[in-house]
């Protein structure tokens, strides 16, 4: 592959991949959210590739698929799951839409789109110097994980629905993922493999804990939870 | 050990085949604490009390022989850079670390005898316990090789497993009392808040000297400047002199001292607060490489106030352990003024006189582990002979346990630092250094040593009167409780140990000259002149145009010679008669009973008076009446407690600031997790933001 | 043939402390009488007590251990090895090197100690009250006396006795400096301390609630009671001894010399004779303090001694 042309995919998959992060900030629709979360796996998925391919390294190929497969097909069904058990007794009084959709968060959107670009701005700011150490066309792209790190912490603070919560943490990953990819070409299998599992079972727990939640409140707002304190 | 004149090549010879004692005692001291820890989780209960005693004495042989032969003048070093991740492990034996390596050694020898038989007569619990027997090995080997670490991490590493394991000992008879608890909360903070004035001093020093180990720290001290210096030596020295146990840093001493086991308080009192004292003089004036007048003019006020005020509180203590941990508050005290006046004249050039002053306070921490191990072990005796630590409640011990009684008083002979006791001989060394210290010039000089020396003075005195109140309350006259009166001695292997200890005051009483070069070796480690005051038969001071010979085996001759003539001439006048039995003064009114004898409380009281504004004790009196009538009495309720009055002053506020601290931080925990994540976010943020502008 | 001087000089000055401490006591006892207007007892009537008690039967009260029954030979031992070692009549003796200031002190308060574990012993209430009094006074009465010793050695540059007396021979403008006679002052407040006198303790007392000294010993009868006294007479003659070698050397045999010996007996004896009648005829005078003012005594006798320091110090010039 040419060098231009891997330059010209790369920015492609990493414009993708922030635009995902900036569109689930975006829609309102959970279903929805789950969808953008899973085209942000492909990009990443196809960012390992297109590393993995351009330095000939079979083994990032091979995690890159696992990635895609874990963050773009297992992920998203798991949720969806959730969300379907979420909303299967609400279709009879008709309140399934209220499930499907997020509340009001707590800054509404027009401001965390402002905040988006700030993070963005700070994590181009903040990545300045070690692109300078080494500039290819991966670590210019480094800007793209932090923005998107920052912005998944954003939405994790912010939304008050318990999927959206997951959402913005599954968000964190991914963007610490790129930038590890962005950076340093990967790292080593294992940890790969390590963080995967850890995410895994993260959102097993997650989905669990909202099915409890809705049959504790009835709704699996995070407000109604405020016992956590002295 | 070469006493002197040996030729040069019998000495060179003799050194070569002493460096590799060093490291061959050294892998065996570490082998067998190993080998003890492991016994003691291992074995059952009646093997495992012996076999661990018998490892821990060989880990202090062990270490003692490591010291004796730095002592003698070998050096080791050695860097093993795989046994700590990071920054590896650097050893160093020199004559200083020698030194405090003999004395942890021979007292961790003759302790661990004596806590054989000690652990044998408890039950299962405490002492004997699976825990305490695996790591008292441990904390013997600790005890043994912080003096041996080269680096701030190796050093560090140490001591917090010095402090861990002292911790888990101090914590082992917790079954048997809830002030235990107590006792082990106060020593784990104050050990770890230490730790942490250890660690940010040592960061910053290694940071701006460039580089960790000590070689490197002693190379490039010069480099770092004045003010970054003063900061070190203030943040260690807190940390130091609070492991010695000097006021005002003192508070864990007196509650972890008497609730820990007998033997382990011997290790501590005998062994651990010297480390405090090796801490800062490797530190202050061998890192360092000394400092400016006002480092050594505050370490030598902290150590008055420690030496007054911490043998004020052992006159009031009645619990006789605690009577022994504030007693060695004081003592530790003595050390530090000798510690501050070496490094004063040092700083005002006069450097054999600060070879001198280093030479009593090393002397003073020798004689000292000597007394109060026995001290300790003597109390151990009576508390597990009686069950009782009040000496209100005690006496008349002496026709009971005999061996025991006369041990306690040797070493008090010592305590009270009157000849012909060796606590007297290193206090006459310190007495001289200060008195001749007026040569030095400079105001400051002028003020405080007279000042020093009326404290020493006035702390001398006053130990004298709480020895004999320890001796002669607690084992003189006749039982004040059934406790006391079915004491029965303590068995042989308590006694060999508190033997060993016994025979080690009196060598360092009669024969001081054994230490002699030792001495001077570590005292030159640090850079100064040897100054050849301990050696032959006694000791000489000659220095500039001063000289003071004192000898203690004259002293002792003479004493014998006319305590002999002082017997024999009534003998030769009066007629020879029996002695006979009479009553005691009753004026007429019955014989009187034991209770009526001066108890602990009522020997202090004088003393109390007198000392009335800096202890100011609490009185609470409660009367109550009959109901029928306001003017009978009924019950009469009398509590007389004499507290810590710097632990009131200034710990008190502190804590009561930190809860309110923690208080007032209960309002950030709102409840809603939108906020705890919240905080992180923000913290986040503006880490990154900080990061972007700095660059 | 020095040597020989040396060890009759060591030998005379024990003879003369162990036999004159009686003699002292009974001229100031005689003193204080005729100026009560008493006949008084007749200056040899302290060595006829002695006499008398030495034939009694020796008695333990029962419930008393060798803490009590060594305690006054072991009084009497650390006086003696002190009267050897104070230059009272010779600063050219075979043991003038081991006499140190500090180590003479410390004897003193050794011998105050095992009377104090006597009184313990004997498990009464007099015994304990009279050793916690004087185990308070004598805890602070050392910063005094230490102090003291600080400022007699500045100008010689030791503690060695002989060396600062043989110094304040040569130097007699010494003694009359400030520094000097503070030291001198605060010495002759420790010293009535140390030995039991008034205004610190009244030796005659019988009141026991009144007593220091005297509740210590409260339970020794017969041989031991002579002891007892006989240590409280030297005690009380070597700190008078003492003073006069310190602050009043002249005549102390510096060379040894057979003549210069006897003359320093003479004078000797009759210094003493002076101090003692000094001490006597103020004791007239003075009333013993109560005991907790006694603290307030020895604090300005501390003051002066500190004093007697920085005045040394500051006034010889150093810098």
């Amino acid at each position: 592959m040419s060098t231009g042309l891997y330059t010209q995919l790369l920015d492609l998959a990493c414009g993708a991949f922030l635009l995902a992060a900036v569109i689930v900030l975006w829609v309102r629709e959970l279903t929805a959210i789950v969808r953008v979360f899973a085209l942000q796996g492909i990009s990443l998925a196809a960012l390992a590739v297109l590393l993995g391919g351009h330095e000939h390294r079979w083994d990032l190929v091979g995690v890159g698929v696992g990635i895609g497969l874990l963050r773009a097909g297992v992920l998203p069904h798991l949720m969806r799951r959730a969300l379907a058990v979420l909303t299967a007794d609400r279709q009879r009084y008709g309140t399934a839409a209220t499930e499907t959709r997020e509340t009001q968060p707590l800054i509404n959107v027009a401001a965390s789109l402002l905040t988006a670009a700030l993070l963005t701005l700070l994590a181009y700011a903040v990545a300045r110097p070690l692109t300078e150490l080494h500039p290819t066309p991966a670590t210019r792209a480094l800007p793209v994980g932090l923005a998107v790190v920052l912005i998944g912490f954003f939405v994790l603070v912010t939304r008050r629905r318990a999927l959206s919560q997951v959402v913005g943490f599954l968000l964190l990953d991914n963007g610490i993922t790129a930038t590890a990819f962005l950076a340093t070409s990967g790292v080593p299998l294992i940890v790969e493999l390590g963080v995967s599992f850890d995410v895994l079972l993260a959102v097993l727990v997650l989905q669990i804990l909202t099915t409890r939640m809705r049959e504790a409140f009835g709704t699996t707002d995070i407000d109604d939870l405020r016992e956590l304190h002295d | 050990m070469p006493a002197g004149a040996s030729g040069d090549h019998r000495r060179a010879a003799e050194s070569d085949g002493a460096v590799s004692v060093i490291p061959a005692a050294l892998a065996t001291a570490t082998a067998l604490g190993g080998a003890g820890a492991l016994a003691g989780c291992s074995l059952p209960r009646g093997m495992r009390i012996p076999v661990v005693g018998a490892l821990t004495a060989g880990v202090g042989v062990g270490g003692g022989a490591v010291g004796v032969a730095a002592l003698g003048g070998s050096r080791w070093a050695a860097a093993l850079p795989g046994v700590l991740p990071l920054a590896g492990t650097h050893l160093a034996v020199d004559a200083l670390a020698g030194l405090f390596m003999a004395i942890a050694g021979a007292v961790v020898a003759a302790v661990a005898v004596y806590g054989i038989g000690y652990a044998a007569g408890h039950g299962p619990h405490g002492l004997g316990s699976r825990t305490a027997q695996a790591v008292l090995p441990l904390f013997a080997l600790t005890l043994v090789l912080v003096p041996v670490a080269a680096s701030v991490s190796t050093f560090l590493v140490l001591w917090e497993l010095m402090a861990l394991a002292s911790l888990l000992l101090v914590l082992a008879e917790h079954r048997e009392r809830a002030s235990v608890r107590q006792a082990g909360v106060w020593y784990a903070v104050m050990t770890h808040l230490g730790l942490v004035l250890l660690l940010i001093g040592f960061a910053l020093f290694a940071a701006q000297a460039g580089g960790e180990t000590f070689a490197a720290l002693r190379a490039g001290a010069h480099t770092v400047s004045p003010m970054v210096r003063g900061l070190v030596f203030v943040l260690v020295a807190a940390a130091f002199t609070s492991k010695a146990g000097a006021v005002p840093l003192h508070a864990w001493l007196p509650r972890a001292h008497p609730e820990a086991p007998s033997p382990v308080s011997a290790l501590m009192s005998a062994a651990m607060v010297n480390l405090g004292i090796y801490g800062l003089v490797r530190t202050g004036l061998d890192l360092l490489g000394g400092g400016p007048a006002w480092w050594w003019l505050g370490l030598m006020a902290t150590g008055g106030a420690s030496a007054v005020y911490g043998i004020l509180q052992a006159a009031m203590a009645s619990d006789l352990k605690r009577l022994l941990a504030y007693s060695t508050s004081e003592n530790m005290g003595l050390v530090l003024i000798g510690v501050g006046a070496s490094g004063l004249f040092a700083a005002y050039g006069d450097r054999p006189l600060a070879a001198l002053a280093l030479a009593a306070a090393l002397l003073h921490v020798v004689n000292h582990a000597a007394f109060k191990a026995l001290l300790f072990c003597a109390a151990g005796s009576v508390l597990r002979a009686t069950g009782l630590r009040d000496l209100d409640r005690l006496g008349g011990l002496r026709p009971r346990m005999p061996v025991t009684a006369g041990l306690f008083a040797l070493a008090a002979l010592g305590a009270v630092a009157l000849p012909p006791g060796n606590g007297f001989i290193s206090e006459w060394l310190l007495l001289q250094s200060l008195i001749h210290g007026l040569a030095v010039p400079g105001v400051a000089v002028a003020v405080v040593l007279p000042l020093s020396v009326a404290l020493i003075a006035l702390s001398a005195g006053i130990a004298a009167a709480v020895f004999v109140k320890a001796l002669g309350v607690g084992f003189f006259a006749r039982p004040r409780s059934e406790q006391a009166a079915d004491a029965k001695e303590a068995p042989p292997l308590m006694l060999a140990g508190m033997g060993l200890l016994g025979a080690g005051c009196a060598a360092l009483a009669l024969v001081p000259g054994l230490l002699g070069d030792g001495l001077d070796r570590a005292v030159g480690a640090v850079g100064l002149p040897g100054s050849g005051a301990v050696a032959g038969g006694g000791l000489k001071v000659r220095l500039a145009d001063v000289s003071a010979t004192l000898s203690p085996l004259w002293v002792v001759a003479a004493l014998t010679a006319a305590l002999l003539l002082a017997v024999g001439l009534p003998r030769l006048y009066g007629r020879r008669r029996r002695r006979a039995n009479a009553r005691l003064w009753d004026c007429g009114g019955g014989a009187p009973t034991p209770r009526m004898a001066y108890t602990a409380t009522s020997f202090a009281e004088p003393l109390q008076r007198v000392f009335d504004d800096v202890l100011a004790p609490e009185q609470d009196v409660n009367v109550t009446p009959v109901r029928e009538s306001a003017y009978l009495v009924e019950r009469v309720r009398f509590q007389h407690r004499v507290p810590d009055r710097i632990e009131h002053r200034l710990y008190e506020p502190v804590l009561r600031a930190l809860a309110g601290a923690g208080q007032a931080s209960r309002r950030l925990a709102g409840g809603s997790v939108h906020l705890y994540l919240g905080y992180g976010f923000v913290g986040l943020v503006v880490l990154l933001l900080i990061l972007a502008v700095g660059w | 043939m020095s040597t020989a001087v040396g060890y009759t000089a060591v030998a005379g000055q024990i003879v003369v402390v162990g036999a004159g401490a009686p003699l002292l006591t009974g001229w100031m006892r005689q003193v204080r009488a005729r100026l009560e207007g008493r006949a008084g007892a007749g200056v040899l009537q302290p060595w006829r007590d002695a006499r008398k008690l030495l034939r009694k039967e020796p008695i333990s009260p029962v419930g008393t251990g060798p803490a009590f029954r060594t305690a006054p030979a072991l009084l009497v031992a650390t006086t003696v090895v002190a009267a050897a070692l104070v230059p009272l009549l010779s600063t050219d003796t075979p043991v003038s090197g081991h006499a140190d200031l500090i180590v003479v002190v410390a004897l003193i308060a050794l011998g105050t100690l095992v009377l104090a574990l006597a009184g313990l012993d004997t498990g009464t209430a007099f015994g304990g009250m009279g050793a916690s009094r004087e185990m308070t006074v004598a805890a602070l009465v050392e910063p005094t006396i230490l102090l003291s010793v600080f400022a007699l050695s500045i100008p010689a540059g030791t503690t060695n006795i002989p060396a600062i007396v043989h110094g304040a021979v040569d130097e007699p403008a010494r003694l009359a400096s400030p520094a000097g006679l503070l030291a001198t002052a605060a010495l002759a407040v420790a010293v009535l301390a140390e030995t039991g006198r008034i205004p610190v303790d009244n030796p005659s007392t019988h009141l026991e609630l009144t007593m220091i000294h005297e509740a210590m010993v409260l339970e020794y009868a017969g041989p031991d009671l002579a002891l007892v006294e006989l240590g409280a007479q030297m005690r009380l003659t070597l700190l008078l001894g003492l003073l006069s070698s310190l602050f009043v050397p002249w005549g102390i045999a510096t060379s040894p010399s057979w003549a210069a010996l006897a003359v320093a007996l003479v004078l000797f004896a009759a210094k003493l004779t002076l101090l003692g009648a000094v001490l006597a005829a103020a004791e007239v005078f003075w009333a013993k303090v109560r005991l907790f003012r006694v603290p307030e005594l020895l604090a300005g006798s501390f003051l002066l001694a500190l004093l007697a320091v920085t005045a040394s110090y500051f006034l010889s010039g150093a810098s």
